[in-house]
């Protein structure tokens, strides 16, 4: 064990067997895909030579198709807030499920103080509530979306921290609650037309901006706080941890709370985007989620993964969405594709991880 | 002992009461925004019919669910049910499933619709003209902007695993396949099923490849809406753009206030909700009923929105 271990019972990853970081073998891959649809774009009968990442038609100042590259991470930049929160728990060796239907149910919640009285010089049709919740600034749907991740998210954690539910079970238990909450919050009628100030944080690339100043912020606490020390403490070795005197139950608590925080931001930013709040949003969103973290080289044991390792996957993600679209493949092959790309990225995973041990 | 006394006569009431009728729902999504209005409307009328008690559950899309529900209501004894068909290729299961109860299909049309017995009806639109009088109307849209000679554009389907989404395709492509619109060519079509935020997306994907194109139609308004969003983000001019859907929503018919959304559809969620109820109780009494009853679909453009903007 070298000095890295300190602090944490000898538990902390091990740094002298990471020569390679596990990140640069996914932006290997990252790259490899982009090559792949590049060249494509080149052979395929039906594309006319067009190019997947370059300016081919001379429409943009750079050599790069911008307009392409900034679609790529818009794509995934709502999911890719829920899977920032979704790595945190994973890496204390639990799981989240409830972060799709929590997106919804906050969506239609922070919608619902977030409207406009007037539409186009019509009255809103969609009002939830009456005039009191018209019009009112954007703080107030923005608070009330995350105190009610909060709030969900407390709960996830003490069911699994304090009453020893498995992580999988209580989420699954909330996913349902949540999907409940999110139809019965306007009786299933969408909620639309918000102002101008709410409608202005889910805007153009803003959902991109959100995404990449939280996967910063939460890249530094999670590499150099206490709080993300204990987080990975916890899932190498759980007992080892509340030996060496973490409090595991708070800590998991506090875990679960920002993961939920984080899905209820992910909703209230949807909702802005797509200017209304519906109760099918965010359907599979929990397992993307997922699946940004696993394809960022996670362990779903625990103790093992990175916030830049998440940020890579949701790249991956948001590649592969474009590149299929880019040459034209059906949705059905879509799904497909998608799914056998994460099974994939687990294989090599495991095949890297066991030789190395 | 007084409380069993007091259900005991309450249950006695129910008995001889003849107007005490129980009808039981089942629809395939909750979450659908036209269904949800459809169920909406459904509760509010049935709780203004004197003794009926109307009860709705929620297939979640899943059939072997609908069909334990049709099962269910049978077991408690309900006097009809309604249906709103998860897969409208399995109306030979649903309808033995309810036995002698009688049924009355919503909104989606069961492929068994000409073989139902007596006690079984159903009451809708047809699919088949919603999808073509939307796309035959942008048909019309692009040859007055004088683009006869050839026209491009992008198709957005539903839910691949949606009879309605299928259909509404399928009719946008027979418009297209018509002499007077072979000008139109679909560069690709993809899912976005049927939600905003994905068309948003979408769109964008597939206006980063640079192409220039004339139309894009939707299965449904919610895609159109956010396709209409993309673009409006990209700085196209919506004015040139032809822009085509179905529901004719209310959101969406704000759009079209607005002048960036061309065509839709409404389909007649008050005539379908009240139409099947009226069936269901015709049918407990033992009446005879018109087997299929459609209920039309109508074009909405510009020009008549005001007609339409406080039905759905």
């Amino acid at each position: 064990m070298s000095d890295t271990s300190h602090g944490t019972g000898g538990l902390t990853f091990d740094k002298t067997k990471r020569s390679w970081p596990n990140e640069m073998n996914i932006l290997l891959a990252l790259i490899i895909i982009i090559v792949i649809f590049e060249i494509l774009g080149q052979i395929l009968p039906y594309m006319r030579d067009q190019s997947f990442l370059f300016d081919s038609k001379d429409r943009f100042d750079s050599i790069f198709n911008e307009a392409r590259l900034k679609i790529i991470i818009l794509q995934v930049a709502i999911i890719g807030i829920i899977a920032l929160g979704v790595t945190q728990v994973i890496i204390t060796a639990g799981i989240d499920l409830s972060s799709g239907p929590l997106v919804a149910a906050t969506a239609m919640i922070a919608m619902s103080f977030g409207q406009t009285e007037l539409v186009n010089g019509f009255p809103n049709p969609k009002a939830l509530f009456g005039t009191w919740a018209m019009d009112l600034p954007v703080i107030v749907p923005i608070v009330a979306g995350l105190a009610f991740g909060a709030f969900i998210g407390a709960i996830n954690g003490t069911f699994i921290a304090f009453l020893r539910i498995p992580p999988f079970i209580a989420t699954l238990g909330m996913f349902l609650i949540c999907r409940g909450i999110a139809l019965w919050w306007s009786g299933g009628n969408p909620i639309s037309f918000p102002t101008a100030s709410y409608k202005y944080i889910g805007s153009g690339m803003m959902p991109v901006v959100w995404f990449l100043s939280l996967a910063v912020i939460f890249h530094l606490i999670m590499r150099y706080t206490v709080y993300g020390k204990h987080t990975y403490a916890i899932g190498s070795n759980e007992e080892a941890a509340r030996m060496s005197g973490i409090n595991v139950k708070r800590h998991k608590v506090m875990v679960y709370t920002i993961a939920s925080m984080l899905a209820a931001f992910a909703g209230i930013v949807l909702a802005s985007k797509s200017e209304t709040a519906q109760a099918g949003m965010g359907e599979f969103y929990e397992l993307f989620a997922i699946a940004m973290a696993v394809i960022g080289g996670i362990s779903l044991q625990g103790g093992r993964g990175s916030i830049i390792g998440t940020v890579l996957g949701a790249m991956v993600l948001g590649v592969i969405r474009s590149g299929f679209t880019y040459i034209k493949l059906d949705g059905s092959y879509q799904l497909m594709a998608m799914g056998s790309i994460i099974i994939a990225a687990i294989v090599l995973d495991q095949y890297r991880q066991r030789n190395k041990a | 002992m007084k409380k069993l006394l007091v259900t005991a006569s309450l249950v006695a009431m129910m008995g001889t009461n003849a107007m005490a009728q129980e009808i039981g729902a089942t629809f395939s999504r909750f979450d659908d925004n036209w269904l949800t209005v459809l169920r909406n409307g459904m509760v509010e009328y049935a709780s203004g019919i004197d003794g009926l008690s109307y009860q709705q559950e929620d297939a979640s899309d899943d059939l072997a669910k609908q069909i334990d529900q049709v099962k269910n209501f049978v077991a408690n004894g309900v006097d009809a049910i309604i249906v709103n068909i998860v897969d409208t290729s399995a109306g030979a299961a649903v309808s033995a499933a309810a036995g002698d109860t009688p049924i009355v299909y919503v909104n989606r049309e069961p492929d068994n619709v000409n073989d139902l017995p007596a006690t079984q009806a159903f009451v809708a639109s047809n699919e088949i003209e919603s999808g073509t009088l939307s796309a035959f109307e942008i048909c019309k849209n692009l040859r007055a902007a004088g683009k006869a000679g050839g026209a491009t554009g992008y198709l957005m389907n539903g839910q691949l695993s949606n009879q309605a989404a299928v259909q509404r395709s399928k009719d946008v492509h027979d418009v297209i396949g018509m002499d007077m619109c072979n000008f139109m060519t679909i560069i690709d079509e993809q899912t976005a099923n049927w939600s905003r935020d994905e068309a948003q997306d979408l769109m964008t994907n597939w206006m980063s490849s640079g192409e220039p194109f004339d139309f894009v139609l939707a299965n449904n308004d919610e895609m159109a809406i956010g396709a209409i969003q993309a673009m409006k983000a990209a700085g196209m001019d919506m004015s040139v753009m032809q822009v085509g859907g179905v529901d004719a929503s209310q959101d969406a018919l704000l759009v079209m206030a607005a002048g960036d959304y061309d065509v839709t559809v409404f389909q007649d969620s008050v005539g379908q909700g009240t139409g099947s109820i009226d069936t269901a109780i015709r049918l407990i009494a033992g009446e005879t009923v018109d087997k299929k009853v459609y209920i039309p679909f109508k074009l909405v453009t510009p020009a008549n929105m005001g007609d339409y903007l406080a039905k759905n």
